[in-house]
Formats: structure tokens, sequence, C-alpha cells
């Protein structure tokens, strides 16, 4: 699906030069040549390329728009809940209220935007914490070896065998259901996953002519990890990144599912949609169905922004 | 291979103690620590010589290590998982009533899954980036951004209350009713089964995809093997490992996946016996279940690893 400039340069005489860019980082100047282009332009042209990956980045701006600033168009009372009671409940959309009220009387359409903006702020950083510990965890773990990577692995098979929601309970009746603990509590459980997936990594790159040649060269371990392991995974790291923050606000919404989500008169998409869910039979369409579409499509476009990263960064992918 | 297994034997024994003793820990984190099961079996205000009674009789005022090699030694040993707290019945009783209704409705969706997965998986590899290939894609990525309860909340609202008025899950009767009455389970069956098929073809794609840009399939184009032939013969072969190590690691998580069904469904499985356990602090119970999963996660590790030696005689002799 690439064009051919992109392939040519690949195999072309800069192809060591390439490898060895960091990524992410420009090379300063074009004294090599006037086709040099910098890995990172080729990657967003790759990105650029991919019109449903642009669709889910434009969808997913539009709704943090829509969630932070809308809130300033759209005024709705979000928080009292004594004035919420006495505005109509279940109400259908009406003038005042486009999206109708929800069972507490909020608006909700205020409602979706208020909700979104701890679903994604959440999501946000207990994916990004997710990522940070997966990667040290996978790193440490894959660069030794022997071992330490026996010792780190197995302990991650404990983990992953302790059902997820028993150590959810334990943790949410531990510390109090605020925003930080929520994030704490989902960054410490949703790492397992990420953790193997950039362990494979390191376990690949150390073994690689490169990092070898660094080795000879009597470079230290924190050298060849900061220098070689590292950079060549932060493809990995920042595809899997992606899905972290997407399972990040699947595993909220299971959260609301159970009831442990963000407590009155706060909310979070996970919490409105069990709330809404459980009225679908009474016809209350405007609350179930306008935000379960928002959300499936925010997942969704993440995980597009997620498969474009990777063929971006992917350059076996450039052979297809 | 012997000594290989030997080793991982004794290294999955270890892990199985690590989540015993973690498992066991984590109560007493608890807010009111390890009477917090006494608390929530009795009532928040039940008077303090009921709570003193309570721990008493089951062993809660010893001291952790006593209790945790009374465990450990009932467990290994004499195979006793002890009495739940809640039930009138022992964890191995419960254990042996509702797994079976489980694996039933796993394995028959794993099966479906499976089946439905893998051809289109081939297809969507070999016609890649093909309209059959998007279209599938996109339905696979939106299925995967519902949430569970949400999928099995529509699914309800449409097909039971809706249109085709299936009947809801009996609650009651033998473990087999999933063949004696087909019809009550279309829907948790049918949700379990797109939920898998979400995560699983990703997987399928992919594996088979890394295997056609392979020079042997080339070969075996340029030799001129007719398009099916080097799609099942040489493609399909060799795209079983990476499908057998996903099913492996997937095992437990038909455990995880059918938790929310059958909360949802209101199917008395392990996975509703484990929400109540958990909800309730039924220590035992949850011990007793979370050493179960344990058992199966690492019997599919293994079986993955050993199955993949089958298949691919290259990762036999290494043996990871």
């Amino acid at each position: 699906m690439m064009s051919n400039s992109d392939q040519d340069f690949h195999t072309g005489p800069h192809e060591v030069l390439l490898i060895e860019a960091p990524v992410g980082q420009h090379h300063g100047g074009t004294a090599i040549s006037d086709a040099f282009i910098p890995l990172w332009r080729q990657r967003l042209r790759i990105f650029l390329q991919n019109k449903l990956a642009i669709a889910s980045v434009v969808y997913l701006v539009f709704i943090v728009l829509f969630c932070f600033l809308g809130p300033i168009l759209w005024h709705s009372n979000q928080t009292d809940q004594a004035q919420a009671l006495l505005a109509p409940q279940n109400g259908p959309p009406t003038v005042h209220n486009l999206l109708g009220t929800d069972p507490s009387g909020f608006d909700e359409l205020g409602r979706i935007m208020f909700g979104g903006e701890y679903s994604l702020t959440l999501g946000m950083i207990a994916g990004v914490i997710t990522i940070v510990i997966g990667t040290l965890y996978g790193m440490v773990s894959g660069f030794l070896g022997g071992f330490v990577d026996t010792f780190l692995m197995r302990m991650l098979d404990a983990f992953l065998s302790i059902p997820v929601l028993f150590l959810l309970l334990t943790l949410v009746t531990v510390f109090a259901r605020t925003t930080t603990n929520l994030i704490a509590i989902i960054g410490v459980i949703g790492w397992f996953g990420n953790a193997r997936i950039i362990r494979g990594d390191a376990l690949l790159i150390k073994e690689l002519e490169y990092s070898q040649a660094a080795k000879a060269m009597g470079a230290t371990r924190w050298h060849i990890i900061r220098r070689h392991v590292f950079p060549n995974s932060v493809s990995n790291i920042v595809t899997v990144a992606t899905f972290a923050v997407a399972d990040a606000i699947l595993f909220l919404t299971t959260l609301g599912y159970l009831g442990l989500g963000i407590p009155l008169p706060a909310t979070d998409w996970g919490t409105m949609l069990n709330n809404s869910s459980q009225y679908i039979a009474n016809g209350y369409w405007w609350q179930v169905y306008p935000l379960a579409v928002i959300f499936i499509l925010v997942i969704v476009a993440i995980t597009y922004v997620g498969e474009a990263l990777r063929d971006a960064f992917e350059v076996r992918l450039l052979e297809r | 291979m012997v000594a290989y297994l030997i080793r991982r034997l004794i290294q999955s024994f270890a892990v199985f103690l690590i989540v015993m003793f973690l498992t066991f820990i984590l109560p007493y984190f608890e807010t009111g620590g390890i009477l917090a099961p006494a608390y929530i079996a009795l009532n928040t205000h039940a008077s303090p010589s009921a709570v003193h009674a309570f721990a008493l009789s089951h062993g809660l005022l010893q001291p952790f290590y006593i209790r945790f090699w009374n465990y450990f030694s009932q467990v290994v040993f004499h195979f006793n998982l002890g009495y739940s707290w809640r039930q009138t019945s022992s964890v191995w009783t419960i254990i042996v009533d509702f797994v079976p209704r489980t694996i039933w409705i796993a394995v028959v969706s794993l099966v479906l899954s499976v089946a439905i997965a893998l051809p289109i998986g081939v297809i969507q590899a070999s016609k890649r980036n093909s309209f059959f290939d998007y279209t599938v894609t996109n339905i696979f990525f939106v299925l995967y951004g519902i949430p569970a309860f949400l999928l099995s909340l529509l699914m309800i609202t449409w097909f039971s209350i809706g249109t085709l008025h299936l009947p809801p899950v009996p609650n009651d009767g033998s473990a087999l009713q999933i063949f004696t009455d087909p019809k009550a389970f279309i829907l948790p069956v049918g949700a379990l089964t797109l939920l898998n098929l979400a995560f699983l073809s990703r997987f399928m794609r992919s594996a088979v995809l890394d295997v056609l840009v392979q020079d042997y399939i080339r070969t075996a184009r340029a030799k001129g093997c007719s398009q099916r032939r080097v799609l099942f013969r040489h493609a399909f072969r060799n795209a079983l490992g990476p499908i057998i190590i996903i099913l492996g690691l997937f095992l437990p998580g038909l455990f995880g996946g059918a938790l929310i069904i059958e909360e949802v469904f209101n199917y008395p499985g392990i996975g509703y016996q484990t929400v109540n356990a958990a909800t309730y602090l039924d220590i035992p119970t949850v011990l007793g279940i979370t050493l179960l999963t344990t058992i199966f996660t690492l019997a599919g590790n293994l079986m993955a690893d050993v199955m993949l030696g089958v298949v691919n005689p290259r990762v036999r002799v290494e043996g990871r």
C-alpha cells in the first residue's frame, strides 16, 4: 500500500542510517542528500495515508473538545442533585434537554460531556501508567533474561491468574473511589499484558546485530537498553499505549457496570451506560443509544489510530 | 523434553504458591482488616461479640502464618479447599457444581468463534486490503469497542424482548442444559462468541499475514501451486503456531469473559459465583476459584508451549 519512494528509500543506500536513527528524532539538516527524509516524516506520511486513522483523530479531537469545551456552550446542571430531582426524570428529548434527562433528572447531553471528561481523563492517565509500568517490567525482564526473566515472568503468570474482579473489589474497598485512586487501581491492574509484549520485544532486540555489536564494543547494559533496545521498541510501545488507553476506558466501563465507577454526583460513561441500560426495556432510547454510539466510536477510533501507528512504525509492513 | 516439562511443572507449582499467598493476603488489606468478611457476612452494624464469634469460628483470630500454613497444607496435602462462609457447602462442591456450566458455554462459544475466525482470518489475509477485508475488520473493531455488558443487554432487548422472543436462560437444572434446551442459550453463547471473535480475529488475520510474506510462500507460488494449496498447505500450517499460543493464553480468559455474561444473563456458572464470593468476601470460595483459574492458566500456557513444539519442530529443542 506504500508509495514507491518509501520502498526505494528503505532498500536504498541510506538503509543503515535509517535503522540507526532514533525514532522520532530529527537528524538535523539534509547533509547526506536531498532525497533524505527524516524517519518521523516518512512515518507521518504513512500515517496520513490512512484515511480511517485521520478520521479517527478528527473524531477523537472533536469528542475531547465536545466534552471539555461543550459545557461552555451547553449549560446544564450536573452537580446539584437536589435541583436535578425537581427536573423531569427519564424525560424524553425536548428543546431544553436535547437528549432528554436521565433517571436522576440530569440533562443527558450535558451528562455525556461531564461523564466523558472523567472517562477520557482517567483512561488517558491510567493507560499511560500501565504502559510505563509494563515497559519497565518488560524491558528489565526481557533484557536481563535468565533467572530474572523466569522469575518476573512467573510472577506475571501469578498476577494474571488472580481474578481481576477480586483484585479490583479488594482494591476498591481499600481505597475510596476517588478519581486519583481509580486511576491508580486501573494503572496497577492493567499493565500485565503490556509487560508481556514489551518483554518479547526486548528479548528480540537484544539479540540483534547492533545490540550485540554495542555489547562487543564494551557498552554497558544501561547504555544498550537506553540507546538500542528502548528506541527500537518505541514503535511497539506507542502502539501498545494506544490500545492501553482504549483498554483503560473499557476497564472503567466494566467498573461502572459493577457499580464501582465514579460515585455521584460525578459520573463516567461506564456508570452512565450501566444505569441507562437497566432502563433500556422501558424505551428510554435517548439514555442508551447516543452515548453507546459515541463511546463505541471512541474505542474504535483509538484502535484505528493504534493500528495506523503500528503500520507507520512497522518497516516490514512497507512491503505489504 | 522431559527435563523441560519437569522444570516447567516445578515453576508452575511455584506460581501456584505465589497466587495462593497473594490471594490469601489480599483480604487483610480490606477496610476492617481480616475482620472485614465478618462485618460483611453479618452486617455492618453487627455487635462486637457477634463479630468476635464469627472470627473465632472461622479461625480469623489466628496469626497470618498459622492460617496460611493450615490452608496450604489442607490444599496441597489433602486437596481440601475448605467450606464456603456463605453457602452450606464445601468449596469443592461449588466448583464441581458450577464449573461445568461455565465450561460448556465457554467451550461451545470458543469452538464457534474459532470455527468462524479461522476461515475469515485466512480469507482476510489472502485478500488483504480488499473490500471484504476492510468490512470484516471494521465489524470486529466495532465489536471490540462494545463493553460486554452493553452487548448482552442490547441483545436481550432486541432479540428477547424485541423481536425473536428468545426465552431467558433457565437458572437451574443440569449443566448439560445447553444441549437439551439450546434455544435459551442462543443469546449468552452468541454474546460470548461475538466477544471472543472480536478478540481472536485480530490475531488470526495477522498470524496468517505474517506467514504470507515469507519466502517459502513465494516459492510455493512460483512453483505453480494453486491458491488454495498455498493457503491451506503452506500458509495455514505455519500460522498454526501463533494461533495455538493465542488459544492457550486465551483459555483462562474464557472464564473472565464468561463472568460478565453470566452476571447479565443471570446464569449460575462459576463466574456468577466469583462475583458473589468476591462481593461478599467469601474468602474460601474466592481462594478456591482463584486456585482453579491459576491451574487453568498454567495448564493453558504449558499446553501452548508443548503444542507449539508439536506443530513447529524448530522450537522443540530449545524449549523456551
